[in-house]
């Protein structure tokens, strides 16, 4: 494992939600820092807050007050057009229900970050047939998601989330729904990834994966808590 | 859960669908019933506007664009509500599949839902009968405020209860069928993403650009939406219609029109007469645009008639094109019954009742006819002797087939071989060949005289030069110019076909609206999609481009059938013989861009709306 630089530091994190009268506090004073390269892994009850700090560090959610800073951008003063453009070009996102597009196929949902990079088409055609062969998917290119199982879904959103090859990436629970076998498939993935210097944030509760990190959280009623450095 | 609870629960879960469908099925019912009751004024507005005025002819021409227009109307608020009420139930598949699939039997399903179709129908269909109303009411006193002369007839409440009841069964029988469809088929096909998305397997992988990205989700997600997309293409493709056939046919039969009252009054002409016989003729000719009474003017005093030494100094001016002696009076016509042999039959078939009445009588000379009459049958022609040519009310009034029958004169049968459009006596006017008319009353002289002066010399010069001539021979005749009472007949026409042309326009708000409603539709269709598309770096615009595209297809598409369908409409159905110039087609294009940009624009006000949502809110 290589790290250096910082990739993401996060200082005093809070996230409120306003329901009706009621006011849900998600994260409370969460600060982190993570290395590049560095591979961390969070645990915690559902409902903790592990999607809202993962959502916090891919720019798609923002933090009620405290600091996000992630490969040198400050995230929370910026506007929708540059957190569009980072999400694209330095975040791969692997979501929890795969969110997949239903109206492309299994090769367009792993091409599309690609085209929408305005990536050249050779690159395009050959970075998906490489990636949907790194996730043993070639020979359903051509099937929409719901013809899918959940397993090969799952399979399908991180082949996405790797297609414009980001340096950050990050997973909630990609092994909650998998069978052993298809488990297997995800967890050598997060090997390969942590081999070639990706900095990776995972949300899990797969023991297995907790074995890959490099760093370990705990998070509990939005507070964190440090496993080990 | 009781079965009445199910129903409205279920209503109430879906706020956003359930208001959805109830604003859009209220703003159809009530633009359609305000549609059809404000039509039914203008309608009868325009029915007490031409009482008296007009002549048969242009009547059949406003009267056919009402009768469509209204037409048209009814079968895009059906269209409206049918598509609406489809949409909202065909949402409802998967839920029926899921309650097939553990066990709830079919009689209990399909009353469920048949109950919760029955009340938002009921609902919105009321809601919009009480919309309607108060439109009706608010834009017919807002109108009169602004002093523009429409009826103030009570609210035909017939007409409501129909409307009420027709779109509340139709929207019952429409909405029922995707809950009877979905209630026969096994529960595992009911649920499956394949029986309500219609995609299966799509062709081989294919790198796209970033705007032919948008462009095959947007495809794409049209074609998931198949039935309702068809559905919308029609409903808008009869908006369309209808704008089209208003706009274009408004403005093509305008331009037809007025050409025709300018050919037949025809356009710089001059009239010389007695003074009273001058202004006898402006009242024959103001009869088409207002209500006047006869006069009882003695049309063969000797005073009027024009003496020999008038013509002759007229011919003589340098600067006179032509000049065209009439002698116009008034006469009792009497339609003479012919005979028509069936060649199957044999039989020898009568035409004609033997039918009387009064007409203005117009002696011309053939040669020098000055006018040029939109007609059927043939123009007057020299060398012919007992020949009529009659105008299009007097055809109606007493006539079968004018052109297979002879009138009576004079005791003198003329053969009737055109019936005429002019303006002149609303219509009602009988053109004979001047000598004929001369030798069967006896009178040698004609009592007024047409003059079509030179267009390339100095107008002004000859017209003084004409009345000094005039007068010195009677200083009681008149030199009187038609351009006046022209002018006021061709805005007349103008006039009623702006009110004709009025009518689109809230069929264009009413189709801004179904569109509104598809794209709200089609954004929570695809809701998830569009989150995880902008969380995985889509901007904001990248979801309104999406979006609009989808709205574009969809509007081009019925955009380019209902133009078509409208234009062929109007050339070939509204408009005989339609006149129409390059200015016209510029026109009728402008407006016809500036309706499809409007309803286009008004269409991404949710999609912009939406494109401004926090990433998790659409997500969640």
């Amino acid at each position: 494992m290589k790290t250096g630089k910082t990739a993401i530091l996060a200082s005093l994190l809070c996230k409120t939600y306003q329901m009706g009268d009621l006011k849900v506090e998600v994260l409370t004073d969460a600060s982190l820092e993570v290395k590049k390269g560095e591979f961390m892994v969070m645990n915690g009850p559902s409902g903790s807050g592990k999607t809202t700090l993962l959502n916090i560090i891919g720019g798609i959610d923002r933090p009620t007050t405290g600091k996000i800073v992630v490969f040198g951008d400050d995230l929370s003063g910026k506007d929708e057009d540059f957190l569009a453009s980072f999400r694209c070009h330095k975040v791969g996102f692997v979501f929890q229900s795969y969110n997949l597009v239903s109206t492309l196929t299994v090769a367009e949902n792993v091409a599309f970050p690609m085209e929408w990079a305005r990536k050249r088409g050779n690159h395009i055609e050959n970075r998906v047939e490489e990636l949907l062969e790194l996730v043993g998917l070639q020979h359903r290119a051509d099937h929409f998601p719901f013809q899918l199982s959940g397993g090969e879904q799952q399979r399908v959103a991180f082949a996405r989330a790797l297609a414009n090859n980001p340096p950050l990436l990050l997973a909630d629970e990609p092994t909650g729904n998998l069978d052993t076998k298809t488990s297997l498939k995800i967890i050598e993935i997060l090997q390969d990834l942590k081999r070639d210097g990706k900095t990776i944030v995972v949300a899990t509760h797969d023991e297995r994966i907790f074995e890959l990190a490099d760093q370990k959280l705990h998070l509990e009623y939005g507070k964190l808590v440090t496993i080990n450095e | 859960m009781s079965e009445t609870f199910f129903p409205i629960n279920d209503l109430l879960r879906r706020k956003l669908q359930t208001s959805l469908v109830l604003i859009s099925l209220a703003s159809c019912v009530a633009s359609t019933l305000f549609l059809l009751l404000f039509s039914e004024k203008i309608g009868f507005g325009i029915s007490l506007t031409v009482e008296g005025r007009l002549t048969y002819g242009f009547s059949i021409v406003f009267s056919r664009f009402i009768i469509f227009g209204g037409l048209l109307i009814f079968v895009v608020g059906s269209v409206v509500v049918s598509f609406m009420i489809f949409v909202m139930m065909s949402q409802r598949v998967r839920d029926i599949g899921l309650m097939k699939a553990a066990g709830c039997p079919n009689d209990l399903i399909f009353g469920y839902f048949m109950t919760e179709l029955l009340i938002i129908t009921f609902v919105g269909c009321f809601l919009g009968m009480a919309l309607g109303i108060l439109a009706d009411f608010a834009s017919t006193s807002f109108l009169i405020n602004l002093g523009i002369q429409i009826s103030q007839k009570p609210i035909n409440f017939l007409l409501v209860l129909l409307v009420f009841v027709l779109f509340f069964i139709l929207a019952v029988i429409v909405g029922a069928k995707p809950v009877l469809d979905t209630t026969r088929v096994e529960p595992a096909r009911a649920i499956s993403p394949i029986y309500y998305f219609g995609l299966s397997r799509e062709s081989r992988f294919r790198v796209v650009s970033k705007s032919g990205l948008t462009f095959r989700l947007a495809m794409r997600s049209l074609f998931r939406r198949k039935s309702a997309t068809i559905r919308i293409v029609v409903c808008l493709t009869a908006v369309f219609i209808l704008v089209t056939v208003a706009v274009a046919g408004g403005i093509i039969a305008e331009q037809t029109t007025r050409s025709w009252v300018e050919k037949a009054v025809g356009r710089d002409i001059i009239l010389i007469a007695h003074r009273q016989m001058c202004t006898e003729y402006n009242l024959l000719l103001s009869k088409f645009c207002e209500t006047r009474e006869d006069s009882q003017l003695n049309y063969t005093d000797k005073r009027y008639s024009i003496p020999e030494d008038v013509l002759n100094r007229l011919v003589s001016i340098s600067g006179v094109k032509d000049v065209s002696a009439r002698l116009v009076l008034k006469a009792q016509v009497k339609e003479v019954r012919n005979y028509t042999f069936n060649p199957e039959t044999g039989a020898t078939i009568p035409v004609g009742d033997d039918r009387k009445g009064e007409s203005l009588i117009v002696g011309v000379e053939p040669g020098k006819l000055l006018s040029k009459w939109f007609l059927e049958g043939k123009v007057l022609s020299e060398g012919q002797g007992f020949e009529a040519m009659v105008g299009d009310s007097l055809a109606q009034k007493i006539f079968s087939v004018p052109l297979m029958q002879s009138m009576r004169l004079f005791d003198n049968d003329f053969a009737v071989i055109g019936v005429c459009l002019d303006p002149i006596n609303n219509g009602n006017v009988t053109y004979v060949p001047l000598k004929a008319l001369q030798s069967i009353t006896g009178i040698q002289k004609s009592n007024v005289v047409m003059v079509e002066i030179d267009p390339s010399v100095n107008r002004a010069e000859i017209l003084n030069q004409i009345r000094a001539n005039i007068s010195s021979v009677n200083p009681e005749f008149e030199v009187c110019e038609l351009n006046e009472i022209l002018d006021k007949n061709v805005g007349f026409l103008g006039y009623i076909w702006s009110v004709v042309k009025f009518l689109p326009l809230f069929c264009l708000s009413s189709a801004s609206l179904c569109l509104i409603g598809y794209v709200m539709l089609a954004i929570a269709e695809q809701r998830q999609e569009f989150g995880v598309l902008r969380a995985l770096g889509a901007k904001p615009k990248t979801v309104v481009t999406i979006i609009s595209e989808q709205s574009f297809i969809v509007l081009l598409s019925s955009y380019a059938v209902g133009v078509a369908l409208g234009i062929i409409i109007t050339l070939l159905i509204l408009v005989p013989k339609p006149l129409v110039t390059s200015y016209n087609v510029l026109e009728i294009a402008g407006w016809l861009l500036i309706a499809f940009a409007a309803i286009f624009v008004f269409s991404l006000y949710p999609a912009t709306r939406f494109a401004k949502k926090p990433i998790l809110e659409i997500m969640t």
